[in-house]
């Protein structure tokens, strides 16, 4: 590492020696002159102006002068700007030089932002997918992220919860690991794990990275993806301050009720449990909880920017809130964010900027209300005549606990970087951008003492007897610091770009959690921790003689890395692309600390071939191939240590007094290195009739190898009970097909373009273990109860469903008798399969039940213009997935039920499907009967809007005046019994378990935008 | 112009400075220790990292799985328990123990071996790692002593359970590792128990604030024990012997101080496992008496572990401890009536209509108090006097001292009369053969429900004629299965224990 690094450094010290330290000496003069466009004859702002073979130079003013100060020897000037071809002019004798720039067709062609640089769309040979800032504001979502739904082809984004400010899932090409599986997020050069503080509205586009040679150059982390996130920048040469502001109001509301039974039905379903609880089935309460938490809510989503450049400077400043309240009372999340973005041209050859996101937020965050809302007995009554709370059974009242339960986070999030860009000499530029990554987070959380009384006056269960309070605060703290330098060169049919560079970054996080008890008072002002209120539970008095529940955690850590890629294009026909990367990370001891990430791509350009040439139809053509290895460092790395565990204490002596004691905990493993990810993907890129229809076709294969995974070790080892090892021992495959397809057109004035877009998943992991010592399967998906659902082992999905196997209903003794059966199944209970014929019932009868990964997923949208008029319409979907029903299953208690237990079981031949009514018990264990079908196709998106003509627009001095009305979530065709067949879970051993959650309502909003 | 020719070359010069420099600043820039935890490699280095770590080993013994997994099983597996609390609950996890029909991956057994081996980690931490202190020779000794104590203690546990286990003495042990034989593990506990003998303070040297540490009353009784289970009633004899003439013990007077509250660390009290009534095992509760404390009203716990009726009517009639071993429904103890728990029938009976089942709680484990959490104070007894004075008893007798053996047989019954002269007589016999059952007998009723009797029937060979009828099958159900798990993880290097495969 060193080496290279040394060598690296030497080679550009000699280049930099080279084209920097020859200073020439003699009479110096001036030119002077115009920049004009050949477009239309128009002064061109911004264009650089350079001295051929010196670093000197100048840009041209808003009316495209310029003035130069020349050097004796000075022969040549070139005047370059973005979009129009380079411009050579011979000094000669002469003191005023006027231009005329002649556009560059070739440049105008599509740019595509990729790590550490731009590429033309042509030239890219990887599988990169691009979203424009506008398609990102079409959703009233906090998360940028969540207008990507149904975008992009392999990308898979979920919002599991409806709690205001929750972040979503993000997956790219199916679930590579067993542990983080999420994309990093690059924000104006500064990478990421989460971008809930961006406002979609200051973004300018979107780069989805999916195979290896885009993502290898981001080496460790690009495994699972990369999401390169460019926010607006002022424009040269809009001399004018653009300013534009959009508002919009939203109103939110529950968009399905789950179907749970009535008082009268559940007291009669009661009565057939156990005869005789309730004497009339149409004398008792009928309380419809769902209609009693569930409120239509607002969001309010507003901003204002300005943008502009001087002939040295370009600026965007916005500044934006948004609001969103929940549909359950308790819950809002408000942010307010302050965005910078600055360049400022030093001089002809340095550049300096900054990207700057202030973010300030709060939310507050209802309790779990929903599945306890699903699980509330309908006989049971909100509120007394006296306007108490009423007892609810087993679960406590749903709004007692949202009256008493107040979580509030509040934070702020500073993201943002300085760079500068230095045109080192010619071909040469170098970059050096320092970011920062800013979080504070302080949670606070209080419940008051209270009790909800029983109708006949006791106390029900639901009591806090002490008021307590707990607070946590998290900070973390990343920097990095990024240098690259960059060559790039034509000549003749030869394109050559090379990138190397030397990133190094360090992260700190901290975290501090009090909790306390018996505050002097309920109210907001005494929530602050006394140390006479601090519970210490070894002694169950009030003291901070121990600090056994503060827990004070801090993760450090540190990277470094070298990078370097080359870019080579020859006649715009072949197209190369290598990158390398080498990652050092104070995650992994000596041995594994360093680790290498190459990729190779080629892309041929068959359209630009002679024997393509007479085929008018075809408009582009191209196939692209490329293969890398590519890294995943977000593991819990801390497992590489053997630490020493405190808290061991015995209890000694007549007082029964704690005596400290700490030992070896569990044995760390020192051997620990990345996940790699080695993915191969063929594309095709095909355009017809003038590009009215365009296709982007690929299929990948990603195998991750070497995934951590925590281990059972053998109990000799002293680990101690249920305890695990984390080692490098599990495979994942991810492969399928993603094609991307548009057309546009315009008839008759209309103008329209319909795009469709899906993508095929194959999940399956390919180890499990492998090592020695160590077990071979993954169990996950653990309910309330304890008891796992998914269980991951070679040949299936992550994740895979795991119970028993459901065959139908016992009709009666005889039957029963002929089967195995539990010892306590009866006529009318569930027939569980003896899936490996023992003639017994067991836990080993437990058997794969369905994947909670799609095999396919799809958006199609459609957008058409028409005079002022536009519409957008937007529809996503997913299908071949499961969904287990884990909010049923748990019952220790008797419960609200489904309205499928009407059609229960009720004697002989009355139901096949449906068992006889229980509280709980085995025909409640998980099994195929609570695995529900996941596919669904929702509709997303519906905006129309209106655009005044410019017409009336002139006359009041607007550039545009846009108003619109927008329906989000609309409409979802599902079988899926719960609110939404979206499931939103990190961990992946975890997904698609409906454990009652926050639902995600329909949104339907009213905007405006004005620029002006 | 000048100043974007200085711009220019600063920036120049701070790249070349930034490329170059930068990698060699930074020489430890990846090396990050874990923030506010102690690795394994820079503990124990000093006296009280010596302390720490022996109390740490100790710390075990209030572990939920140190409890044979959890549940006190050898009580449901002898004919002096069943699984109790109602008849649907743990009945996978525990019902098997009640017939003889667990098997490799039965619930509990993996837990119970883990987590001896992880005690017996905890003592190889002190004993490899404090010699190397530079501390007090005398502490280094101590802080061993202990730490084999506690080894000898968790090995006896493993072989009983499992017979020949892996024997671990390093804190290196092998990833895949092979079976010892029972006579090599009960090697090393002799070794580890007789050096903790000759280090160890008398239990009267102890500080009060220190009851409850290793004594070398206490490991000269384990030792005994461990002879009684090896079937060398010389040594058994001697040890036990040791204890009782060492002057450190006495019976208490009343039965129920011997394992109640009261007589926590008392007279009687050779080893026991000190806790606090508190919740949970970090902030010093011990749960082996709440998953045994009475179920429903008044809540105490989880109702497990049941006397059967087989144990009721083996007691003379007229023998107290009957009386202070159980709890019947209808008792009141410490103020309150016993209820019980509405989905526990009151009682069971078989198609003959004969009594199989009282729904009654163990009361050796009962604590006074108004909640579940009092029952976590409750001190486990490992070893008590009484049962000292019915070893050495039994050690005699085998040893043809009959005479010797009645003395300390009749010490403990005349404790159990309680003052009553007209109950309990005097056991006279001095049959060899009449007294070692009046001996096992005795040792039932003296210590029922205290995880004994299996032990007892298995060591004595009474276990098949005894537990036969419960579905005990000899030369298999004298040992546990070795945990699935195990098995799997040595990937056939463990060897699985006859009639399990």
């Amino acid at each position: 590492m060193k080496n290279i690094l040394r060598t690296v450094s030497t080679s550009l010290f000699l280049l930099m020696a080279i084209g920097d330290f020859t200073q020439a000496f003699g009479q110096d003069r001036n030119v002077k002159g115009k920049v004009t466009s050949q477009d239309d004859g128009e002064g061109l702002p911004g264009v650089s102006i350079q001295v051929e073979g010196a670093s000197r130079g100048t840009v041209t003013d808003f009316e495209g002068n310029y003035s130069l100060e020349l050097q004796a020897g000075d022969t040549h000037l070139i005047y370059s700007f973005i979009g129009y071809k380079a411009n050579t002019q011979e000094i000669g004798s002469r003191s005023v030089i006027d231009v005329v720039m002649e556009p560059d067709v070739e440049q105008l062609e599509e740019i595509v932002v990729v790590g550490y640089g731009v590429q033309r769309k042509s030239d890219v040979t990887g599988a990169v997918a691009s979203v424009r800032g506008s398609d990102l504001t079409k959703i009233p979502a906090a998360n940028p992220m969540q207008a990507l739904q149904g975008k992009v082809a392999g990308l898979q984004v979920s919002s599991g919860s409806g709690q205001p400010g929750a972040s979503p899932v993000v997956r790219i090409r199916g679930v590579g690991t067993f542990n983080d599986s999420s994309p990093i997020y690059v924000v104006d050069g500064v990478i990421l794990s989460d971008i809930s503080f961006l406002n979609s509205s200051d973004i300018q586009s979107m780069e989805v990275l999916k195979d290896a040679s885009a993502t290898a150059i981001y080496g460790s982390r690009g495994a699972n993806g990369v999401i390169i996130i460019t926010t607006k920048q002022g424009k040269i040469g809009t001399e004018a301050t653009t300013f534009n502001v959009n508002t919009e109001f939203s109103v939110q509301q529950l968009a399905k009720k789950i179907d749970l039974l009535s008082g009268r039905e559940f007291a009669s379903v009661v009565n057939d449990i156990s005869p005789g609880s309730f004497n009339n089935v149409d004398a008792v309460p009928n309380t419809d909880w769902q209609d009693l938490i569930f409120d239509t809510a607002p969001i309010q989503n507003h901003q204002i920017s300005a943008t502009g450049s001087t002939d040295k400077t370009q600026y965007y400043v916005g500044l934006g809130y948004f609001s969103q309240q929940g549909i359950v009372d308790k819950s809002e999340y408000e942010r307010l964010t302050l965005k910078l973005n600055n360049t400022y041209q030093l001089s002809a050859n340095v550049r300096l900027g900054n990207n700057i996101t202030i973010a300030p937020y709060s939310q507050q965050v209802a309790p779990n209300v929903v599945y306890q809302v699903y699980r509330a007995q309908p006989v049971a009554v909100p509120r007394y005549e006296d306007g108490s709370f009423g007892a609810v059974q087993n679960v406590g009242n749903p709004l007692a606990d949202l009256q008493y339960s107040n979580n509030f986070n509040k934070g702020l999030r500073t993201v943002g970087n300085v760079f500068t860009d230095i045109t080192l000499f010619k071909d040469f530029t170098a970059r050096s951008s320092f970011g920062v990554d800013l979080g504070y987070n302080k949670s606070k959380s209080f419940s008051p003492a209270f009790t909800v009384y029983n109708p006949d006056g006791t106390a029900s269960q639901q009591q806090n007897v002490y008021n307590d309070l707990s607070k946590e605060n998290r900070e973390n703290f990343t920097w990095l610091w990024e240098n690259t330098v960059t060559y790039f060169k034509k000549f003749g049919v030869h394109r050559v770009e090379g990138l190397a560079g030397f990133t190094s970054q360090k992260t700190t996080s901290e975290y501090l959690g009090l909790r306390g008890e018996n505050t002097l008072r309920d109210g907001q002002d005494f929530w602050y921790l006394r140390p006479s209120y601090i519970v210490d539970e070894s002694n169950n008095i009030n003291t901070l003689n121990s600090l056994a529940n503060g827990v004070d955690a801090g993760q450090y850590y540190s990277m470094m890395s070298l990078l370097f890629r080359v870019n080579y294009t020859y006649d715009d026909r072949f197209l190369f692309t290598g990158t390398f990367r080498r990652d050092g990370s104070s995650k992994f001891t000596d041995n594994n600390r360093y680790a290498s990430f190459p990729s190779l791509a080629v892309g041929w350009n068959l359209i630009n071939e002679e024997f393509m040439q007479g085929i008018s139809t075809l408009t582009n053509l191209k196939v692209r191939a490329s293969w890398g290895a590519i890294g995943n460092e977000k593991i819990r790395y801390n497992r590489q240590f053997s630490l020493v565990q405190n808290e061991l204490n015995p209890v000694f002596g007549i007082e029964e007094a704690l005596n400290p004691g700490g030992s070896y905990g569990v044995t760390g493993n020192p051997d620990l290195k990345w996940e790699t990810t080695y993915q191969t993907d063929i594309g095709l890129e095909i355009g017809l009739l003038n590009q009215r229809l365009t296709g982007e076709f690929d299929y990948y294969r990603r195998e991750t190898q070497d995934i951590l995974v925590d281990l059972l070790t053998p109990g000799h080892l002293g680990n101690g009970q249920g305890q695990r090892v984390t080692y490098n021992a599990g495979a994942v495959l991810n492969s399928g097909f993603e094609f991307n397809l548009g057309w546009s057109d315009e008839i008759q004035g209309v103008k329209y373009r319909i795009g469709a877009l899906g993508s095929t998943i194959h999940n399956e992991v390919l180890s499990v273990g492998g090592n020695s010592g160590v077990d071979s399967t993954l169990v996950g998906g653990y309910l309330g109860d304890g008891r796992p659902v998914t269980l991951s082992r070679e040949g299936l999905p992550i994740g895979a469903f795991h119970g028993y196997q459901i065959d139908g209903v016992f009709q009666n003794q005889a039957e029963l008798d002929a089967y195995p059966h539990d010892s306590q199944a009866r006529p009318g209970d569930v027939i569980i399969r003896d899936v490996n014929g023992d003639g017994r019932i067991t836990l080993d009868d437990r058997t794969y039940l369905g994947s909670p990964i799609p095999t396919f997923i799809y958006g199609f949208n459609l957008e058409a213009s028409f005079k002022g008029f536009d519409i957008n319409v937007d529809f996503q979907g997913q299908v071949g997935n499961k969904i287990f029903n884990g909010k049923e299953v748990v019952r220790p208690d008797p419960y609200n039920f489904e309205r499928h237990v009407i059609d229960r079981w009720r004697g002989e031949g009355t139901s096949t499907t449906e068992p006889r009514a229980t509280f709980g018990g085995l025909n409640f264990a998980p099994s195929s009967r609570f695995i529900q079908d996941g596919s669904f196709m929702r509709f997303r998106n519906m905006t129309l809007g209106y655009t005044i003509p410019e017409a009336v627009l002139d006359r009041i001095s607007m550039t545009q005046v846009r108003v619109y009305l927008r329906g989000t979530n609309l409409f979802t065709s599902t079988k899926f019994t719960g609110y939404s067949p979206e499931f939103g879970s990190e961990d992946v051993l975890s997904s698609n378990i409906d454990r009652g959650i926050y639902p995600v309502s329909a949104i339907y909003s009213a905007g405006l935008n004005i620029s002006f | 112009m000048n100043t974007a020719r200085y711009i220019n070359q600063f920036a120049r010069k701070s790249v070349f400075i930034v490329l170059v420099l930068a990698p060699f600043a930074c020489q430890d820039f990846l090396e990050i220790d874990p923030q506010g935890d102690l690795t394994q490699a820079s503990f124990p280095q000093s006296e009280s990292d010596a302390l720490l770590a022996t109390n740490a080993a100790y710390s075990t013994l209030r572990n939920w799985s140190y409890h044979s997994g959890g549940y006190p099983i050898y009580d449901i597996m002898s004919d002096d328990a069943l699984k109790g609390s109602n008849p649907n609950d743990q009945l996978p996890t525990l019902g098997p123990f009640d017939t003889f029909t667990f098997n490799p991956t039965q619930d509990g057994l993996d837990r119970w071996w883990a987590s001896l081996y992880e005690g017996i980690k905890r003592a190889n931490v002190v004993i490899e790692k404090v010699p190397e202190i530079a501390m007090p020779q005398a502490s280094i000794d101590l802080y061993v002593a202990e730490a084999r104590f506690l080894r000898g203690l968790f090995y006896f546990d493993l072989v009983r359970a499992w017979g020949g286990v892996p024997l671990i003495t390093t804190l290196t042990p092998p990833l895949r590792a092979e079976r010892a034989s029972a006579a090599e593990i009960y090697a090393l506990i002799e070794e580890d128990l007789s050096l903790a003998a000759d280090m160890l303070p008398e239990k009267s040297e102890l500080p009060v604030e220190s009851l409850g540490r290793a004594t070398r009353g206490a490991a000269k009784a384990l030792l005994a024990k461990m002879y009684l289970f090896q079937g060398d009633y010389i040594n058994a004899e001697l040890y036990a012997l040791e204890v009782i003439n060492s002057g450190q013990y006495s019976l208490e007077p009343n039965f129920a101080d011997a394992f109640g509250e009261a007589g926590e660390h008392g007279v009687e009290s050779v080893f026991e496992i000190g806790a606090r009534r508190n919740e949970g095992t970090n902030n010093g509760g011990n749960q082996y008496a709440n998953v045994q404390g009475i179920r429903g009203s008044p809540n105490r716990g989880w109702g497990f572990n049941r006397p059967s009726v087989d144990l009721m009517n083996s007691f003379d009639a007229n023998d107290p401890r009957m009386d202070a071993t159980i709890i019947f429904l209808g008792e009141v103890l410490g103020g309150v009536e016993t209820i019980g728990d509405g989905t526990t029938p009151d009682e069971t009976r078989d198609a003959n209509g004969n009594l199989i089942e009282l729904e009654t709680y163990n009361q050796k484990v009962w604590t006074e108090g108004d909640n579940t959490i009092t029952s976590w104070g409750h001190n486990r007894r490992l070893v008590r006097y009484a049962d000292v004075l019915l070893m050495a008893a039994e050690a005699l007798n085998e040893n043809n001292k009959s005479a010797e053996a009645l003395i300390h047989l009749n010490e403990v019954r005349e404790r159990a009369r309680g003052g009553d002269a007209g109950i309990l007589p005097d056991i006279t016999v001095t049959s060899k053969e009449e007294l070692r059952d009046l001996i096992i007998e005795e040792r039932r009723h003296e210590l029922a429900m205290e995880g004994h009797r299996f032990g007892d029937l298995v060591r004595t060979g009474k276990a098949p004629e005894v537990l036969g009828p419960l579905g005990f099958q000899a030369g298999k159900h004298e040992l546990l299965p070795i945990p699935q798990t195990e098995i799997d993880l040595s990937e056939g290097t463990l060897g699985q224990n006859p009639g399990y495969n």
